[in-house]
Formats: structure tokens, C-alpha cells, sequence
């Protein structure tokens, strides 16, 4: 009963969490410079079409009521119209936004389990050579350009040793991809059992994910590091060595104390590279929600990028609030 | 007393803690202490005296980042600074365990405290899960906490100061060990719950017939059930001597100083205070007496020699040059 | 004289105990000397296109050989710190300034009476916001609103950072509010803002100096990642990551020098400021500089025993007839 409160007390402090971050983002969106009409309606528009436009997009009146008018049509479900695509970024984001979350999910797959056993390892004995490579790892990782990275793996497993396809999207551009349910290549072609398009849409997942992967392990490496170093410090690990228990024991609970940090920084890392997979996306032509962002912000397309906006932020509530679910289940002390 | 005949024995420990851009800093020095099987020894002194230090070094555990650099531990015919930590840990909580101050901040938050229980009984006394169960509740029990049923079920941070203490007294005792320290096992707790948990300890302990290291900064405590006393400052021993002797023939100037303040005695404590005590910078040399600078009855010579712990009655040892002669 | 000495000596030997603080020192000297000698360091103009020597591989003449418009690889990786450095620099400490500066305000009027109460909270939840945003949208339509410039990218850096040094602070200035010689200086007749600017901020600012090592790495990151799209230094400046989205298109077909050098010098320039922060950390925080005392107490008791065994050696070698 508890728990329902506090998810209801949650979901109701999102809605204005979320109108401040469309404020936010409004107002930003709005001082790029460029007119949303002449974009739409290109360069051989009259004065006439594009003022009609302009009173029709509501681009006339005062902010405020732009601003109105854009929540209204939020509740409508109208996230507006990206003149690059044509299509109304609601469709855009939803055909594009699983492929960033099927990248990303799998990139962070990859960096737990990268990271998280090196770190542990290295928390155990901290003169091993194990010990040093995963400091090195843990610094060196996240000083990593990511876009640079992923040029390297190019580099090494495509142009060199010719071990994945090329670059360019996320399935082979001679397959049929499978009819979209969650929109992630991979998940459909398996719910159609299509062989083919499924070791294609892997194929090409493998490296941005790795790139993904590799980067992201660093901080998740240092936080199970650190994490589990404070808890076999602490007082009441001490306490369990003082009452001669057994070392694997000490550190299983040790574990189990620096788990709220490992899954704190899991999810953070979770929120951040919906938008932060970014530069990947576009290393691989990859066509997911944050190069649509960024390419509307380039080309002065706003739509897109409140649309994104909102979705990440969206995204990232919702994954706070699972991992604060996590930790009430973990931590008895949180329940009071 | 030889090591034949003692429950446990230190000898010559020296614990120090590394200071940065400088000489260490000594926290025990050069220390000798033996306990009698069955015996309860009291060890008062105040904070920073080195007691939590010598506490943990004698498992072989001091608090980081000190270090022993040198000394022989005797228990049970073996060096306990010389044994590998597979050893150790079969003889910590076993032979040899310890009450901590602050229970509640040494207890795994996220364990039950019955599990806590349970799981000394399975890795020291080889239970299955169901005895260790049944034992942990019965030593609930026998720590006098009520409804133990319920409380064992109970994360550390539910109890009250209290009950958490029980419950590392209840650790302390599971496996009826043979030499038994209590760190400051009171300090935090109301008067009250003080009185209790004091009577609780000597009680079980003497009914299993452990021997008791039991350190405070509370001399008075001392008195109700130690049957010998010990006074310990900056890392040595100034007095030690029977219960009887200690309070009714105190020969150290530090012993007279503790007694009265817990006498609530201003002129007596006004005798033994050096007149500008609170102003003295003692310098951590180790030469002299350790006592030098805070001692209003200090001669040249107490600067210059360490006083040895000299035997001066039957049983009555003091480290000082100038003690008070009795009788 | 003899203090600058003794520092010395400690430096040295904690440069012996732990060389990573070293390594990230020289790292960052290194990267800062190679901005500002680039001149003397290479005969090559960093701009010059030379269209008959394009997509040279590394020989002797050219180090890091020739990008696509001939232009000279090793002397742009080294003058590209003068933009990165001074960008990713300034940014940081901007926005280490303005954040720590509101985040003490906050702390210290987070409790109490009346508006200001209010207004921390507000300006948390402002915080909140701002930090919820996808960091590199956020950066990429600071630098498209204002135009694109150096001076937009280093107010984009200061921007996305300084919410963290707002938190921080406004957490510290929290703890250290609470204690005895806060009260002292009010109770003495400091107003609230004196003793803020005299009591709180330097006690305050140990883990600030901290992040700024860091954060000044994530900076040029960042520079590197927005010049990559081109929403950040325009070219032909040289700028490591302008540099490596110019070499984009060689690396498919083979020619993997005008993107690998700049990256390599990008890499490791970031992780030597990780590697300056780690250091500044342990100086910071007691608990960390316990181990290091340890460590440098070990070494020095083994100095001691062996040249304690050597004055032995010396003295037998004497005695023997």
C-alpha cells in the first residue's frame, strides 16, 4: 500500500517536472535562429504562403501563447512537424527512438559486464596486475573520445580485417527488415524468425555497441571499485572480520552494500546516453532519436528537438523511478 | 605470572601509526599485560590513550592505518601476531572475541539481526541452518532482549542503542569463548540501560568462565566487578594492582587524578592537576615518563628516564619514580 | 628556502610511491608546453594547405603525415591545444564560479526564515531541470542560438557544468553550516555573507578543486565531440576533433593518420587531467591520504633498513684486517 503511494506521489511530481523541462527547452529551441515557415516552405516561397504558414504554426503571436499552444497540442499527442522529414515527429521519433534504446541497452549490457567484474576484482586484491590494468581501464575509458573510438574499431574489424559489415545503418540496405512491433531490428526479426535479418541487424549493432561498451565500463568500473572499497572499509565489514568470518562472506555482503551506487550510476550512465549516444549514432549512420535532435538543431528544425527532449526526459524519470523501486527493495532503512 | 599460567599474554607490543612528513606517531608502546583464565581485568584510561588500539591489536586487527612493528601475543601456547589469517579467523569471536562500542553503527545494515547470529553459529560452531537459528534466538534470549522472536527478524537500525548492544554482547558470547574484551561497551547509553548491560556482561561471562579484558574510561565502573585494575596513558601501563589495593592504595599521580574526578572532588583534583597542565605540549618522544607533563610532582629526573612498571606490594605494580607510599 | 626544499623532497617521494600522479602531471605540462612552443616545434604552418602532398603516410618530413589538403598532421595535433586547453579551461573554471558561487548561496539560505528559503528551492528545482537535459543537445543549441564561436563554446562548457559545481557546493556548504565556528563568526557579528565569504567557501572547496582537474578533460571532450559535428571550432583551426571528423572518410578506405594521431593526442591529454584530479582527491580527502601516508611510510622504513645494512656492510669492510 506504501508502495503505491509513493509511485503515485512520484508520477505526480513528473507532470511538472516535465513542464519545466519543455519550458526549458521551448525557450531555447526558440532563440535558434531560422524561420520554421521559410524552412518548411523552401526557397521559392512567396511572402503571401509564408505568412499564411506563420499564422497557421501560431508563429505571429507572443511566446507565451506559442507556448500554450505547443502544450495543447502535447495533450493532443501533436508533437508538430519536422520540415527536413515532412512527417510529424511524433512518427519520426517513434520509428527512431528504439533504435537508439536497443543501442544504448545493449551498449550498457556490454559496460556491465566489462566493468563490473574488473572492478570487483581489483577491490579484492589491490596489488594484482588485475588491480592495475583495471585502474588504468577505469581512467583511461572515459577519456576516450567515443566518436574517435568507433572510427578505430572501424578501422581495425571492418576495413582491416574484414570481420563486420560496413558501416552504415543498422541492417543490410538488400534486406526486408521485419515487420516493426517494438521497433528494434533485433527483437522483431527474431519474433519473425527471420534468420537473416536478424545475424544482419546484429552484425551491425556489434560495434557501436562495443564502442558503447568500452567507454561506458570505465565509470561503471570505478563506481564498483570505489563502492565496494568503502564497504570492505567500513566499520561493519571490519566488524566481520573482527568476528572471524570468512573472506568470500565478508565480501558478499560487502557486495550487496555497494550495490545502491553500481545501480546508480547504471542508470544515470541509462538517461545520459539516450542523448549522449549521439556522436555514435552518426559515426554509424545509425538514424537514431539523438542524431534526429541534432540534426534538427543544426538545421534550425525545432520540432525534433523538443520532441527529443521530451522523450529523454521522459525516459530518464521513468528510470530513476525504477531504480528508487530497486533500492526500496534492497535497502530496508529507505521504507521509513 | 608465565605464559603457562595465563589466558592471555602481551608482551612488549608496539603499535604505530604512520604520520605524513614526520615520526610515527606510538599508540602502544613497549606494553605488557597478562590475564588470568577466569580473570576480569579492568583497563581505564582516557581517550586516545591507545585502549581501542591495544583492543583491536590483540586480533591482530589494529584500527588502520597503525601498524604492530613489534610484540608477542600468547594465547593458547601460539604467537597471535605470528599466525596466518586463516588461523585467526578460526580463533576470532571463538576463542577470542570482542564487544564494540557504537553496535549499531558495526552491524551489517542490511542484515537481519538474527541472521547475523545465526551465521557465527554456522561459521565457527559448524550449525545447520535450523540450530544456528534456534541457537541465535536462545542467546537473544539469555541477553535478556524481549520478544526475541520478533527482534530477530530486526534490522540493526530498528533497535534501540540498548538492544543493539545486547545483540553484540550476544555475539561476543555465542561460542563461549575463552578470553572475552569489551571495548567501552557502555558509552552512549542512558545511565540506566549502562547498569544493566554492565551487570548482563560480568554476569555471563563469569558464568562461562571467561577471562575479560574490559576496558572504560569510567574508573568507577571498575570497582562493582574487575578483580584487578589497570590504568593506562599514551600507550602504557601506569598502574596496575588487585581491585582491593588499586582503590584503596593508589600510587600513581594519573590513577589519583582519575579517581578524583570521579569523586567529584575539586580540591582533590585541584591537587593532582599540574598548575598549567592545559598549556603543555607533551612531545611524543618516548623518552621519560610519559606522565611528565601533566604530573604536578615531575622532577628532572622524570624527563630524562623511563620508569619501569615496578612491582611495590604483592600483586601492586606502578611505573613512576616518585609513587605515593602508603601505610 | 629549506620548506621549498622539504617539498620538493616530498614530491619526489610521493612521485616515487605513486608515478600515475606523475604521469598525469607530465601529461598536462606536456600538452601545455606543446601549445605555446608549437611555433618553435615544427617548421609547418598549421593552416597551410599544400594540395600536392595530400594523404601522405608518416615518413620523416611529415611525422604524423599529410591530411586530405596536405596540410601537416604532427603541427596541427600540437597547436590544436591552444584552442582545446584554453576553451575546456576556461569553461571549466566559469562555470566552477558562477555554480560554487550560487550553490553556497543556496546551501547556506537552504534553512531559515522567510524568501530566501523559497528561492533555494526554486533555484533547485531550476538545477534540476537544466540537468535532466540531454547534455549535448543542450551544448549544440547554446553554440546554434548564439552563433557559432570560441566564445559560445567555452559559455556552452560553462552552461552544461555548472549545475555539478552547484551541487557540490550548495552540499558542502550544507555540512560545514552546521558547524561550531560558523556559529562563532555569527554570534562575533559577521553578516551572513561575510562569514560565507571568509569561513564557509574555504572550507568548502576541497572537493570543487577536485572535480576542476576532471572536468576539464569532460571540457575538451566535449570542445572535440561539438567540433566533430561541426557546431563547435570551425576549420581549418586546428582543433582535435574538427581533425578527426576531416580524417572521417579516410579511415574506410585506409588512411588511418589524420584521425588516429589527433585522437591519441586527445585521449591522452584527458586522461592526464583525470590523472592530475585523481591526485588532487587523495591530497583532499583524509581518509585517501591515509593510504598514501602508509605507503609513503613503508617506503621510507625500507630506505632506513637499507642503508642501515649498508653502513653495516661499510663498518664490517673497515673492521676486517
Amino acid at each position: 500500500m506504501r508502495l503505491i503511494l509513493y509511485i503515485g506521489r512520484r508520477l505526480l511530481f513528473i507532470v511538472p517536472q516535465l513542464l519545466g523541462i519543455v519550458l526549458v527547452g521551448f525557450l531555447l529551441v526558440k532563440s535558434i535562429p531560422g524561420d520554421p515557415a521559410v524552412l518548411m516552405l523552401g526557397p521559392t516561397a512567396t511572402p503571401d504562403a509564408i505568412a499564411s504558414l506563420h499564422t497557421k504554426l501560431g508563429l505571429d503571436r507572443s511566446l507565451p501563447v506559442q507556448f500554450w499552444i505547443y502544450i495543447r497540442n502535447l495533450a493532443h499527442g501533436d508533437l508538430g512537424t519536422s520540415w527536413q522529414t515532412t512527417r510529424p515527429v511524433l512518427e519520426d521519433l517513434v520509428q527512431r527512438f528504439p533504435a537508439t534504446l536497443e543501442l544504448v541497452s545493449l551498449g550498457l549490457v556490454l559496460a556491465v559486464l566489462i566493468g563490473v567484474p574488473l572492478g570487483l576484482a581489483s577491490a579484492f586484491n589491490e596489488s594484482s596486475w588485475l588491480a592495475r590494468i583495471a585502474n588504468f581501464y577505469g581512467l583511461g575509458a572515459g577519456s576516450l573520445p567515443d566518436f574517435w573510438l568507433a572510427l578505430v574499431l572501424i578501422f581495425i574489424f571492418y576495413t582491416t580485417l574484414q570481420w563486420v559489415p560496413a558501416p552504415l545503418g543498422r541492417i543490410d540496405l538488400s534486406l526486408v527488415p521485419p515487420p516493426p512491433v517494438t521497433g528494434m531490428l533485433t527483437v522483431d526479426s527474431l519474433l519473425a524468425g527471420d534468420w537473416s535479418a536478424f545475424r544482419s541487424a546484429v552484425g551491425h549493432l556489434i560495434l557501436p555497441a562495443l564502442t558503447l561498451g568500452l567507454i561506458n565500463a570505465g565509470p561503471i568500473l570505478k563506481m564498483t571499485q570505489s563502492s565496494m572499497e568503502k564497504m570492505l572499509q567500513s566499520d561493519f565489514s571490519r566488524y566481520e572480520v573482527l568476528c572471524g568470518m570468512p573472506h568470500r562472506l565478508v565480501v558478499r555482503h560487502a557486495l550487496r552494500n555497494a550495490l545502491p551506487s553500481i545501480v546508480t550510476i547504471i542508470s544515470v550512465l541509462y538517461g545520459f546516453l539516450i542523448g549522449g549516444a549521439v556522436l555514435v549514432e552518426i559515426v554509424f549512420s545509425w538514424g537514431g532519436a539523438g542524431q534526429y535532435a541534432v540534426q534538427g538543431v543544426l538545421n534550425s528544425d525545432l520540432y525534433p528537438v523538443l520532441g527529443f527532449v521530451l522523450f529523454s526526459a521522459i525516459f530518464s524519470l521513468f528510470v530513476y523511478l525504477v531504480v528508487d523501486l530497486i533500492y526500496f527493495a534492497i535497502d530496508p532503512r529507505i521504507s521509513h | 605470572m608465565n605464559a603457562v599460567d595465563a589466558a592471555l599474554m602481551v608482551e612488549r607490543l608496539r603499535v604505530e601509526f604512520p604520520v605524513l612528513g614526520g615520526k610515527p606517531k606510538v599508540a602502544v608502546r613497549d606494553l605488557d599485560l597478562s590475564i588470568l583464565p577466569g580473570e576480569i581485568l579492568g583497563l581505564v584510561g582516557e581517550s586516545g590513550a591507545g585502549k581501542t588500539t591495544l583492543a583491536r591489536a590483540i586480533l591482530n586487527l589494529p584500527p588502520p592505518p597503525g601498524r604492530i612493528v613489534a610484540g608477542v601475543i600468547q594465547f593458547d601456547g601460539k604467537d597471535l601476531l605470528r599466525l596466518s589469517e586463516r588461523e585467526l579467523q578460526s580463533i576470532r569471536v571463538r576463542n577470542i572475541s570482542m564487544v564494540v562500542p557504537n553496535p549499531r553503527g558495526e552491524l551489517n545494515p542490511l542484515v537481519p539481526v538474527g541472521e547475523q547470529l545465526a551465521s557465527i553459529a554456522r561459521v565457527h560452531l559448524g550449525k545447520d541452518k535450523s540450530s544456528a537459528r534456534a541457537m541465535a534466538l536462545e542467546m537473544l534470549r539469555a541477553v535478556q532482549i524481549p520478544d526475541p522472536e520478533r527482534r530477530m527478524r530486526a534490522y540493526p537500525h530498528e533497535l534501540s542503542g540498548g538492544m543493539a548492544q545486547r545483540v553484540v554482547i550476544a555475539i561476543a558470547l555465542m561460542c563461549s569463548p575463552r578470553f572475552i574484551i569489551s571495548d567501552d561497551a557502555t558509552s552512549g547509553l542512558d545511565v540506566t540501560v549502562q547498569a544493566q548491560i554492565l551487570e548482563l556482561l560480568s554476569h555471563l561471562a563469569r558464568k562461562q568462565g571467561s577471562a575479560m579484558l574490559f576496558i572504560t574510561r569510567d574508573i568507577g565502573i571498575t570497582a562493582h566487578f574487575c578483580d584487578r585494575v589497570a590504568v593506562i596513558y599514551r600507550g602504557e601501563i601506569m598502574e596496575i594492582a588487585p581491585r582491593e589495593s588499586f582503590f584503596l592504595s593508589p600510587r600513581h599521580p594519573y590513577t589519583m587524578l582519575l579517581l578524583a574526578a570521579f569523586l567529584h572532588n575539586p580540591q582533590l583534583r585541584q591537587a593532582w592537576t599540574h598548575p598549567d597542565a592545559s598549556l603543555r605540549v607533551n612531545p611524543d618522544a618516548g623518552i621519560g615518563c610519559a606522565y611528565t607533563y601533566r604530573c604536578p610532582r615531575a622532577r628532572e629526573m622524570c624527563h630524562t628516564i623511563r620508569p619501569p612498571l615496578a612491582e611495590r606490594t604483592s600483586g601492586h605494580f606502578v611505573r613512576c619514580h616518585f609513587p605515593l607510599e602508603r601505610e | 628556502m629549506p620548506k621549498v626544499l622539504n617539498f620538493l623532497k616530498l614530491a619526489v617521494r610521493i612521485a616515487q610511491v605513486r608515478p600515475r600522479f606523475l604521469l598525469g602531471y607530465v601529461i598536462v605540462l606536456v600538452a601545455i608546453m606543446a601549445g605555446l612552443l608549437a611555433p618553435f616545434l615544427s617548421p609547418y604552418s598549421p593552416i597551410a594547405a599544400d594540395s600536392s602532398h595530400f594523404l601522405q603516410a608518416p615518413s620523416k618530413t611529415h611525422w604524423f603525415g599529410t591530411d586530405a589538403v596536405g596540410m601537416d598532421i604532427f603541427t596541427r595535433t600540437i597547436y590544436a591545444p591552444r584552442i582545446d586547453l584554453t576553451i575546456a579551461i576556461t569553461g571549466t573554471l566559469l562555470s566552477a564560479l558562477v555554480g560554487s558561487f550560487i550553490g553556497a548561496l543556496v546551501g547556506y539560505f537552504s534553512t531559515g526564515r522567510g524568501i530566501r528559503v523559497h528561492l533555494s528551492y526554486a533555484v533547485m528545482r531550476a538545477a534540476d531541470v537544466l540537468q535532466a537535459f540531454p547534455v549535448f543537445v543542450f551544448a549544440i543549441a547554446l553554440v546554434a542560438s548564439f552563433g557559432q564561436s570560441i566564445q559560445t563554446v567555452v559559455l556552452a562548457i560553462a552552461f552544461v557544468n555548472a549545475p555539478i559545481y552547484l551541487r557540490l557546493m550548495r552540499a558542502q556548504v550544507m555540512a560545514i553550516r552546521e558547524m561550531r565556528y560558523v556559529e562563532a563568526s555569527l554570534v562575533a557579528g559577521l553578516s551572513d555573507f561575510q562569514t560565507i565569504l571568509r569561513h564557509i567557501i574555504p572550507n568548502a572547496m576541497t572537493p570543487v578543486l577536485a572535480q576542476l582537474s576532471i572536468n576539464v578533460g569532460w571540457a575538451i571532450l566535449l570542445t572535440a565531440g561539438l567540433s566533430f559535428i561541426g557546431a563547435g571550432v570551425r576549420a581549418p583551426t586546428p582543433e582535435w576533433g574538427s581533425m578527426i571528423a576531416m580524417g572521417f572518410q579516410n579511415v574506410a578506405t585506409g588512411q588511418w593518420w589524420p584521425s588516429v594521431f589527433p585522437g591519441l593526442a586527445l585521449a591522452g591529454t584527458v586522461f592526464g587531467f583525470s590523472l592530475v584530479g585523481l591526485s588532487i582527491e587523495v591530497f583532499a580527502d583524509p581518509i585517501k591520504r591515509r593510504a598514501l601516508v602508509r605507503d609513503l611510510e613503508i617506503a621510507r622504513r625500507s630506505r632506513e633498513v637499507a642503508a642501515l645494512s649498508g653502513a653495516e656492510g661499510a663498518l664490517s669492510a673497515g673492521d676486517a684486517p
